[in-house]
């Protein structure tokens, strides 16, 4: 066995083997076939079991005191679930079916949670949906902000007077001091045009991507008012190559993988089930086929 | 009751009306332009020149949410909810997803940071999972179920059914099954599950995952509930499992949830924090000031305790705001603001007018105090947080695009005329549910780190739903000139503490200033006001409140009774519309307490108040053509709680 093999192996096999045998094994302990109907066996592994789960919450073992706490309190769920059992508690209760069908899903979603990728899929996976990770553009930039409230109609005069002046002197003006008042910031280094967007609005963010840099523009219009823009840098959007995006396309490949699984566990499971639903006629019997899990 | 004094009304008045002219030349004597006196070294009191370099504050807000569940909470399964972590984290960091009613939805911005706390009980319920050795492939069943895993598709599909129908017959290969080794047991649980999603999600400087759960004490219906947030990763959080309130190893009193904390820090070497939610639906028992709960008298360990694990209490969320109550607050024109008095949690006990005391964030603010002078520490010195405790695994609560509290009342055209719970003792209408809240925060990035520090250090704040941006500083001499230098913020620093922190007494000073400024949401809704809150104790041991407007928008002045007209109203609840044709897109001011006593201590915070816009109901009215119930608030005044700045005199 490579050393590859064996690495992949001991995260992906053993956890879903792990959970699998979890859930039966849990099971065992209620169904002892060695006791009788009406005996109840604390084995020592319930024992383990229990402290050991004391330990996880407290980070020290149960002392004797709470240890025979927690054995007493097994005894008494244990006798409860057994006469809920032997009343039928169990059947039609939503909380049991929902809960039990989360274990199956998450049985499902543990298939493939473990296995690891190689960088071929990766990559397959990169080129399939370049777009989702494409590397936002970034965005240097200074704004004049100017009021529309105080200018009124005045605004297109006084914003292209304000224009000229700004482009005599390039940068070396103070843009805080030309500007109407604002709480906004003037300078912004290395905004992402997403994060333009959160601050400004999404016109002013699509107007700014569009802009030559080295000149002052304008007015623009924001979410707060008018603004006079110079940008001063701007790298472009790209798409990425799959090392700087690595662990970004291993979770999207993931998360695609884990959707499939759950579907194919699920057709799988109703292949098993003749599935009639009456009183709905004009139901086509195929649609119960089609995948109901959300993509 | 509103006061303005002459610095206030300069600088509103520069700030709003006399600047208008200012660039065509007709300057008013109000403002004076900083640059033109002041040389850049003075404008700049920073270290290096760059005002930028060496900065160590907060320059920026991210938005979250610090209480959401997904379909691991029991009972967001029982209303229906399918979606988990993956769809919870996806949602919020901007990614659209089909929502459990089988709809899609998408947030209108992403969030920056997020908190999952599903609820701590049943977390853990496939616990005990046995752990083998990697000698498993060399057996045949093994190697099988192995490679088909590996096929993906149907072939795991077929190996995984394989896998558990043998299990269930008892046909595994014994030799096999010793494998398992009962000294190698893990545990393999729902927590881990938790725990490992964070891990994945979170992508320090876009979106931070920070690790979570919900202590869900419920004591006869009364909600004590408790969000636990940790600072820590994997390493450390992922060694424990969380607190749950079932005995014999859980317990529903928060002492012993404290000491579950503090055993937490001191075996893993981890940081975690505590936060209490829905005072208004604990029926007079979250903010006890005589007894707990349990009849135990509030005593100096109690409060130390709680001062110490809880530096945060979730002010507003959909089940109900928890600021103010107008029964508590008479004189405050905007306390009654989505109020939930009807009961307790689950209806099982009527409200009566004696628990309010007990139950509100502005009265806890104030009776810790009172618990301070009278035991040593103050237990309610918390800052504000928002969150929306959604069980939809959706942090959906703006008004436009609110998924409400449980699957259940996901949209749909009769959800507002459809009970959220109901019995003989009244109902929480569905119409009443609360499109809120989200938390703000200052932190320096966005990472785990940052994030808690700014929750541990009270720099947060809560709004319900929109995203204004709130400064808010506590100094002994702030002046206008701050407010209007380039970076207020600098001066915010160098001058004082920012929300959340502690005035301490200076000899020669009058009476504190505070300098308090909002921008609004960027895509949402003017700003009426901003006002500032106080709470104080005076030299008998009784608390008092005084809610003062400092700076509103313009075009109105407080009346001869010093009240401040109401903004009016745009909102058209037809069409499901509004405009910002009144309030103001930006306020600020630099307000100084007029009625300081040094020797009462106190608290101030901010309240940021938009202009009136439509509730959630009326665009599910709009869009699925249903009649809105006559009893239903249509608009309201959305708003944000800025943490506390406290004043304690000296001893």
């Amino acid at each position: 066995m490579s050393i590859t093999l064996k690495r992949v192996l001991r995260e992906p096999l053993l956890h879903f083997l792990v959970l699998g045998a979890g859930l039966f094994v849990a099971y065992g302990m209620v169904q002892k076939p060695a006791s009788g109907p009406n005996e109840i066996v604390v084995t020592s592994g319930d024992i383990e079991h229990l402290a050991a789960g004391f330990t996880r919450v407290w980070q020290r073992p149960p002392t004797p005191q709470e240890m025979a706490g927690l054995v007493k309190d097994r005894v008494r769920e244990e006798v409860y679930y057994r006469e809920a059992l032997a009343l039928g508690l169990d059947k039609d209760d939503t909380v049991i079916r929902r809960r039990l069908r989360q274990k199956m899903e998450f049985i499902a979603d543990d298939i493939v949670a473990q296995a690891e990728p190689t960088d071929a899929e990766l990559t397959a996976y990169l080129q399939a949906y370049p777009e989702s990770f494409r590397i936002e553009p970034q965005i240097t930039f200074r704004q004049v902000f100017l009021n529309p409230e105080i200018h009124g109609k005045s605004l297109a005069r006084d914003a292209g007077r304000l224009l000229a002046k700004l482009a005599q002197s390039g940068d070396k003006e103070d843009a805080h001091k030309l500007g109407d008042p604002s709480f906004l910031q003037n300078d912004f280094v290395a905004l992402t045009s997403s994060e333009v967007a959160r601050q400004f609005g999404t016109t002013f963010a699509d107007k700014l991507s569009v802009l030559s840099p080295g000149q002052w523009h304008g007015p623009i219009e924001s979410a707060y008012g008018m603004h006079l823009v110079l940008i001063s840098e701007r790298t472009e959007s790209r798409l990425p190559a799959l090392a700087e995006v690595h662990d970004a396309v291993r979770l999207e490949w993931g998360n695609t993988r884990r959707l499939q699984s759950n579907e194919e566990f699920y057709q799988k499971l109703l292949q098993h089930y003749t599935v009639t639903v009456e009183g709905l006629e004009s139901m086509d019997p195929k649609t119960l086929l089609v995948a109901n899990r959300q993509q | 009751m509103a006061h303005r004094n002459p610095i206030t009304s300069l600088t509103t008045a520069a700030l709003l009306s006399a600047v208008p002219l200012l660039l065509s030349g007709q300057a008013l004597a109000q403002y004076v332009p900083l640059g033109d006196q002041q040389s850049l070294a003075e404008v700049y009191h920073g270290k290096a020149y760059s005002p930028y370099a060496q900065r160590s504050f907060p320059s920026r807000v991210f938005w979250g949410d610090t209480h959401l569940h997904t379909a691991l909470s029991m009972d967001a399964g029982l209303f229906g909810a399918r979606l988990g972590l993956d769809d919870a984290y996806r949602f919020a960091r901007g990614e659209e997803v089909m929502a459990s009613s089988g709809q899609p939805a998408k947030l209108g911005r992403p969030l920056d940071w997020l908190v999952i706390a599903d609820h701590s009980d049943g977390m853990g319920f496939i616990t005990d999972l046995a752990a083998g050795k990697p000698g498993i492939i060399a057996f045949e069943q093994g190697k099988r179920w192995y490679e088909g895993l590996q096929q993906g598709g149907e072939a795991s599909a077929d190996a995984a059914l394989d896998l558990i129908g043998t299990f269930s017959q008892g046909k595994i290969d014994p030799k096999m099954m010793a494998e398992y080794s009962p000294g190698g047991k893990t545990y393999a649980s729902i927590w881990e599950k938790v725990v490992d999603a964070a891990e994945r999600y979170n992508d320090p400087g876009r979106f931070t995952t920070l690790i979570g759960f919900e202590w869900t004490s419920l004591v006869k219906g009364n909600n004590l509930h408790r969000n636990v947030i940790f600072r820590d990763g994997a390493d450390k959080a992922g060694r424990i499992v969380p607190y749950t309130t079932q005995a014999p190893i859980g317990s529903t009193d928060p002492l012993d949830l404290y000491a579950w904390l503090e055993n937490y820090e001191k075996s893993t070497g981890g940081s975690a924090l505590a936060l209490a939610h829905n005072g208004n639906l604990s029926n007079g028992i979250m903010f006890p000031v005589d007894a707990q709960y349990t009849g135990k008298k509030i005593d100096a360990n109690y409060v130390r305790l709680r001062a110490k694990w809880e530096p945060m209490y979730e002010i507003t969320q959909i089940k109900g705001d928890g600021e103010a109550h107008p029964f508590l607050s008479p004189d405050d024109a905007f306390a009654d603001y989505e109020t939930w008095d009807v009961g307790n949690l689950d209806l099982s006990e009527v409200k009566t007018q004696g628990m309010l005391q007990y139950e509100y964030a502005r009265e806890a603010l104030k009776n810790g105090l009172l618990l301070e002078q009278r035991l040593g520490a103050n237990p309610y010195k918390f800052g504000l947080v928002g969150s929306t405790d959604s069980h939809t695994a959706l942090a959906a609560v703006e008004e436009e695009n609110f998924f409400g509290k449980a699957t259940n009342a996901e949209p749909k055209p009769d959800r507002m005329s459809h009970p959220f719970a109901e019995n003989e003792n009244g109902a929480y209408r569905g119409d009443m549910l609360v499109a809120s809240g989200y938390t703000g925060l200052w932190a320096e990035e966005n990472t785990r780190e940052a994030i808690y520090d700014a929750m541990a250090r009270k720099e947060v704040y809560a709004t319900t739903g929109p995203r204004m941006i709130v400064r808010f500083f506590g100094g002994w001499d702030y002046t206008p000139a701050d407010l209007n230098s380039r970076q207020p913020a600098f001066r915010g620093y160098e001058k004082g503490v920012p929300m959340g922190g502690d005035l301490k007494a200076v000899k020669g000073k009058q009476a504190p200033t505070f300098m308090v400024y909002a921008l609004r949401d960027p895509i949402g809704a003017n700003l009426d006001r901003i006002q500032i809150v106080k709470g104080w104790l005076d030299k008998d041991g009784k608390t008092h409140e005084k809610v003062y407007d400092v700076a509103w928008s313009a075009g109105r002045e407080p009346d001869a009774e010093g009240k401040l007209p109401p903004v009016g109203n745009t909102v058209d609840v037809k069409n499901a519309n509004w405009t910002n044709t009144i309030g103001a897109s930006e306020l600020g001011t630099v307000w100084t307490d007029p009625d300081f006593d040094p020797e009462q201590s106190a608290f101030y915070y901010a309240r940021v108040l938009e202009i009136p816009t439509p509730r959630w109901v009326v665009y599910d009215a709009f869009r699925f053509g249903v009649s809105i119930p006559e009893e239903a608030e249509t608009t309201h005044q959305e708003r944000a709680y800025t943490s506390p700045i406290w004043y304690t005199p000296e001893a």
